[in-house]
C-alpha cells in the first residue's frame, strides 16, 4: 500500500528526474540543479549532528573536502573509475568521522563546537601543504571518470546524483523510523534515561556523527566530479556557514527540510543578482511576518521578540533593496539579515511550518496499534526460589557489600551493605541527604564507589558505568522525572526494549527493521496495560498528567526486562488516587517476582509495600528489619518519623501505618 | 486581598486552566487540593506571573495583575516559593536570602543595614539557616532548602505568600517542620495561598479550601468543613479504602 508520504516523494523524485529532459540543452540549468542534489546530501548529512544529536557541527565542511580529495585523487593517481572512487570518498568520511568523533564527543556543547572547528581548519591547511600529493592551493584538475564504463553527459551525472540521493533518502528514512531514529530524540531528551535503559548515548552518537560524515564525503566526492576542479579554499568556513544555513533554513530534523535548505542555498545568490526578485522576496518576507506577528496576537496580548525580530530584519532587506547600489555587495548581510530572520520567526525551519500545515502530506500516518502481547513474554517471569517455602529467606538476588562513597569532603555513604532477595520489595528510607539517592546511584552506575562491590546474582556489577549496570540487569526510575518528553508512551517504552532489537545498522536502512518493530510495539503495549496506561499509547510523554508520567517511567523500567528495580520516590507529588493506583502496579511487579528497591517517604506505602525495610542516616544504615519493627525503633522514630503527637495532618502517615503493617 | 475571576490559562496550544474563581482574604490561609494534572502548579504559576494569563481577572487589592511579569510582581510584594524549591545552589544560604530581598533593598548604599533586620527575621524563623549561612544552598538537606526557600520567599516582606507542595519529598521528621513553620506564619498573620497533597495538614491549617479537578473549581468551602466532607473524605484523605492493595 502506498501512502501519501511516499507518494509525496515519488512525485518529487520524478517531477526532478524529468528536469534534464525539459531544460537538457541549458549548461547553467543543470549546473544548478546538479549542485542542489549534491548539497541535498551533505545537509542531510549534516543534519544528522545539527538536527537530531543536537549538537553543533563545524566541520562538515572537512569532510566534503575529504571526500573530494580521496575521490579526485583515486582518479587521478589510480585510475579508478566512478563507483570506486565515490565508495572510497565515502570511506574516507566514515573514517575521519569515527576517529574525530571518538574524542570529541566526550566534550560537551561548545567544547565539541570548537573541536570540529579545529579539525575543519586543520584539514584545510593539511590540504594545502601537501602539495605533492594534492597540489597544495594550485588546485587539483580531474576529468569526471566513467561509470561502470559509461561516459556520463551532464545529464547522466545529475541522473546518478538523483539516483544516490534516493537510496539516501530512503536509507534515512528506513533508519529513522526505527529504534535509532527514536533513540535519538531520547537522547536529547534526557541522555541519562538514555543512558539507563542500556541505550549508549555515547555510542548512538558516535556512529551518526560517522555515518553523517560519510555522507558529507559522499557529497564532496560528486562535487569534485561535478567541477572537476579542486582547491581547499573551497571548503573553508564560507562553505561551512552556507552549509548551516541550509540546515536551519530548511527546518532541522526533516529529509524535505535538507533538500528545501539546498535549493535554497544554491538559489539564493542567484536571486540576489536580479533585483526585482529581490524586492519581490524581501516584501514577501516582510508581509509574512508582520501576518505571523498580527495572527501570534491573538493568543497572547505582549509583542514579543519572537515576533518583532523577523519584522525588523526583512523591513530593513525591503528598505535595503530601495536603497543599495549593488546587491552583490550585500551579500553576507543578507544572508545574515535572512538568517536572523528565519532563527528567531521559525525556529523549526521553513519546513516546519509547510510540514505543519500539510501534515497529512508529510507526517507518518498513525498506524493501528497491534494488539498487546502476553506479559509472560516481555517479562519472563524471573527464575524461582531455590529453596521455596523458606518465607524471607529466598535467594540473594543483590548484595552490596562496604559501599562508600565521598563528594569532596562529604562523605555520603560510608561501608553501606545491604541485601535484597528474591520477589522482595525492599524499602530504603531516611532523612533527606542521608544517602539513599547516592546509594542507588551508587549501584545503577551513575557514580563510581570509592569502596566496596555490587553483586547481582553473583556476579560482580560494573561500577561507574549506567549503561553497563542497566545491561547487567539495572531498572531504574529517576526522583525528577527523567522521561523522553517528546516521544510518545508507546515510543519511551520501545525505547528501553533492548532485547527486542538485533538487527544491524545496515540492515535496518535496507528497511528490514519493520519486523523488529511490530514486536516492540506489541511488547510495549503491554507494559502499558501493566501500569495502566493503555489508552494513552500515543500521547506525548509531556502531555500526560504527572501521575501516569511517574507511572510511565516504571514501565520503562520495566522494558529492560530488569534483574533488579530500582524506584525513587514513585509515589513523590502523587495524590491519593494516584498512590492507590500505584499500590496496584506494585502488585503486579510483585507477581513477577522482580526484586525491587524502592526509596519513599510515604510511610503508610512503605508499610504496605515493602517486606523489609533499610534506614539510612548520615550515610550509614541505622536499621533494618520489617516495616513494623522500623516503625517502633527509637532511633528511627528520631532521626526520621518524628514525634507521633504532632500537630495537623502530617503524620498520617505513621498513624494509619499501625493498621497497615497489620496487613503487610 | 487576591480575587481571581474566570482565569483560564495555559501552556502554547493547551489550556489548563479553565475559567477559575477564587479569592483570598487579608489574613487568611487558603489551600488549594485536587489530583494531579488539575492545574494547581498552573495557577500558581500563573498568579505569581511565570505564566500569563489568557483572560479573566487577577487582582491583588484591587490592582489588576493578570499581564504583570513576575520580576515586577515581586515588587508588588507577592512571593512564591516554588513547587521544587529551586534555590540558587551555588550560592551561600545568605546569599540566596538576599537576592530574595533585591527588589525591595537599596542597592547601593545602606543595603547591608537594611537587610539586617530582615535577615535576623528570617535566622530566627529558622535558626538551622543561621548556623549555615556560608554553606552553599546546593548542600543543603532537601528540608533545609525548603526552609530556605522559604525564607528567601519572607525576605520580599510579602503581601501574599504562594507556597506549592512545600512538603514534596520530604522525610516525614522534615514535613512536620515544614508544617510547623506555616503554622507559625499564619499565627503572625501572613496571607497565603497552599497547595498540597497532604490534604488533611493543609485542611487542619487553612481557613477556607477549593478542590480543583480538570482545571476548574470543583467546590469549595471552609476547611473545617470540607475535612469532614464525605467528597473530599473519599478521595483525599485516607478515610476511603487504603487498600486495592494486600
Amino acid at each position: 500500500m502506498i501512502t501519501k508520504r511516499q507518494a509525496t516523494e515519488a512525485t518529487a523524485l520524478l517531477l526532478m528526474a524529468v528536469v534534464p529532459l525539459v531544460f537538457g540543452g541549458n549548461a547553467y540549468i543543470m549546473g544548478l540543479i546538479t549542485l542542489v542534489v549534491i548539497y541535498a546530501i551533505t545537509l542531510i548529512g549534516l543534519d544528522v549532528t545539527v538536527g537530531y544529536l543536537g549538537q553543533v557541527n563545524l566541520g562538515h565542511a572537512a569532510f566534503m573536502a575529504l571526500g573530494a580529495y580521496a575521490a579526485g585523487l583515486a582518479t587521478t593517481k589510480l585510475g579508478w573509475s566512478m563507483a570506486p572512487s565515490l565508495l572510497a570518498a565515502m570511506l574516507v568520511g566514515l573514517v575521519t568521522g569515527a576517529l574525530l568523533a571518538l574524542p570529541a564527543l566526550r566534550l560537551e556543547g561548545p567544547q565539541f563546537a570548537l573541536a570540529t572547528l579545529s579539525f575543519a581548519s586543520l584539514v584545510v591547511i593539511l590540504l594545502n601543504e601537501l602539495e605533492g600529493l594534492t597540489n597544495g592551493a594550485q588546485g587539483l584538475s580531474l576529468v569526471r571518470p566513467a561509470l561502470f564504463g559509461i561516459k556520463l553527459s551532464p545529464a547522466g551525472f545529475y541522473w546518478m546524483c538523483l539516483a544516490l540521493l534516493s537510496l539516501i533518502w530512503m536509507g534515512m528514512r528506513n533508519l529513522l523510523s526505527s529504534h535509532w531514529g527514536r533513540s535519538f530524540e531520547a537522547l536529547r531528551d534526557s541522555p541519562i534515561a538514555t543512558d539507563a535503559v542500556g541505550v549508549s548515548v555515547y555510542g548512538r552518537k558516535v556512529t551518526a556523527f560517522a555515518l553523517g560524515s560519510s555522507l558529507g564525503g559522499l557529497a564532496g566526492g560528486l562535487y569534485g566530479f561535478d567541477f572537476q576542479y579542486l582547491q581547499p579554499d573551497s571548503f573553508r568556513y564560507d562553505l561551512m556557514v552556507i552549509l548551516l544555513l541550509g540546515v536551519v533554513l530548511g527546518g532541522r530534523k526533516s529529509l524535505w527540510g535538507a533538500l528545501l535548505g539546498a535549493v535554497l542555498i544554491v538559489m539564493l545568490p542567484n536571486l540576489l543578482s536580479a533585483r526585482p526578485v529581490f524586492a519581490t522576496i524581501a516584501i514577501l518576507g516582510f508581509v509574512a511576518s508582520l501576518l505571523a506577528a498580527w495572527h501570534r496576537r491573538r493568543i497572547s496580548s505582549t509583542i514579543s521578540f519572537q515576533a518583532a525580530a523577523p519584522i525588523a530584519a526583512t523591513g530593513l532587506m525591503v528598505l535595503g533593496g530601495l536603497f543599495a547600489q549593488s546587491l552583490e555587495d550585500w551579500r553576507k548581510a543578507v544572508f545574515a539579515l535572512i538568517l536572523f530572520a528565519v532563527v528567531v520567526g521559525l525556529p523549526e525551519g521553513v519546513m516546519g511550518c509547510v510540514e505543519r500545515a500539510l501534515a497529512g502530506l508529510f507526517r507518518v500516518g498513525r498506524r493501528p496499534l497491534p494488539l498487546p502481547c502476553s506479559l509472560d513474554e516481555v517479562l519472563p517471569a524471573q527464575e524461582p526460589d531455590q529453596e521455596p517455602g523458606l518465607e524471607n529467606n529466598g535467594a540473594v538476588r543483590l548484595e552490596v557489600v562496604g559501599l562508600s562513597c565521598r563528594f569532596g569532603g562529604l562523605v555520603a555513604l560510608d561501608r553501606f551493605n545491604m541485601k535484597v532477595r528474591a520477589g522482595e520489595v525492599h524499602g530504603l528510607i531516611g532523612p533527606n541527604g542521608s544517602g539513599k539517592s547516592t546509594a542507588i546511584n551508587v549501584i545503577s552506575g551513575l557514580y563510581p564507589p570509592a569502596t566496596g562491590y555490587v553483586r547481582l546474582d553473583g556476579r560482580l556489577l560494573p561500577s561507574g558505568n549506567l549503561v553497563r549496570a542497566a545491561r547487567a540487569g539495572i531498572g531504574r526510575t529517576f526522583q525528577n522525572l527523567q522521561l523522553f518528553f517528546g516521544l510518545s508512551a508507546l515510543e519511551n517504552v520501545m525505547v528501553a526494549l533492548r532485547h527486542v532489537y538485533c538487527l544491524p545498522l545496515p540492515l535496518i536502512m535496507l528497511g528490514f527493521g519493520v519486523r523488529e518493530e511490530e514486536t516492540a510495539r506489541s511488547e510495549a503495549l503491554s507494559l502499558l496495560n501493566l501500569v495502566g496506561l493503555g489508552d494513552h499509547a500515543e500521547i506525548k510523554a509531556q502531555d500526560l498528567p504527572y501521575g501516569a508520567q511517574r507511572f510511565l517511567e516504571i514501565a520503562r523500567a520495566l522494558a529492560c526486562r530488569p534483574r533488579l528495580l530500582i524506584l525513587d520516590e514513585p509515589a513523590a507529588g502523587l495524590s491519593l488516587p494516584d498512590i492507590k493506583t500505584l499500590l496496584g502496579i506494585m502488585d503486579r511487579i510483585r507477581e513477577r517476582r522482580i526484586p525491587v528497591i524502592l526509596i519513599e517517604h510515604h510511610m503508610d506505602v512503605v508499610a504496605q509495600l515493602c517486606d523489609r525495610v533499610t534506614v539510612l542516616d548520615g550515610g550509614k544504615v541505622i536499621a533494618t528489619g520489617t516495616p513494623g519493627e522500623i516503625q517502633t525503633d527509637p532511633e528511627v522514630i528520631r532521626a526520621y518519623l518524628g514525634s507521633i503527637a504532632c500537630t495537623g495532618g502530617a503524620c498520617t502517615g505513621v498513624a494509619n501505618n499501625k493498621t497497615s503493617s497489620a496487613a503487610c | 486581598m487576591l480575587t481571581i475571576e474566570k482565569l483560564t490559562a495555559g501552556y502554547g496550544a493547551s489550556a489548563v486552566l479553565h475559567g477559575i474563581d477564587l479569592s483570598v482574604a487579608d489574613g487568611q490561609v487558603v489551600a488549594v487540593i485536587g489530583p494531579n494534572g488539575a492545574g494547581k502548579t498552573t495557577l500558581m504559576r500563573t498568579i505569581s506571573g511565570l505564566l500569563s494569563a489568557r483572560s479573566g481577572h487577577i487582582r491583588l487589592d484591587g490592582q489588576e495583575i493578570g499581564q504583570i511579569p513576575a520580576n515586577r510582581l515581586a515588587r508588588l510584594s507577592l512571593a512564591h516559593v516554588p513547587e521544587g524549591r529551586r534555590v540558587f545552589a551555588p550560592l551561600s544560604v545568605e546569599d540566596n536570602l538576599l537576592l530574595g530581598g533585591y527588589s525591595r533593598l537599596p542597592k547601593l548604599f545602606g543595603f547591608a543595614s537594611k537587610a539586617r533586620p530582615d535577615l535576623d527575621r528570617v535566622y530566627d524563623l529558622f535558626p538551622k539557616l543561621r548556623e549555615r549561612r556560608r554553606q552553599s544552598a546546593g548542600t543543603l538537606s532537601g528540608g533545609e532548602q525548603q526552609m530556605l526557600a522559604i525564607g528567601r520567599a519572607l525576605m520580599i516582606k510579602p503581601r501574599l505568600l504562594l507556597l506549592d507542595e512545600p512538603s514534596m519529598g520530604l522525610a516525614p521528621v522534615m514535613v512536620q517542620e515544614v508544617f510547623a513553620t506555616i503554622k507559625r506564619l499564619r499565627s503572625e498573620g501572613t496571607t497565603m495561598l497552599l497547595v498540597e497533597q497532604f490534604a488533611e495538614s493543609a485542611l487542619a491549617l487553612a481557613d477556607y479550601a477549593y478542590v480543583m479537578e480538570g482545571g476548574r473549581i470543583a467546590f469549595s468551602g471552609r476547611a473545617s468543613d470540607l475535612a469532614v466532607d464525605p467528597r473530599v473524605i473519599e478521595i483525599y484523605l485516607n478515610g476511603g479504602d487504603q487498600g486495592n492493595a494486600p
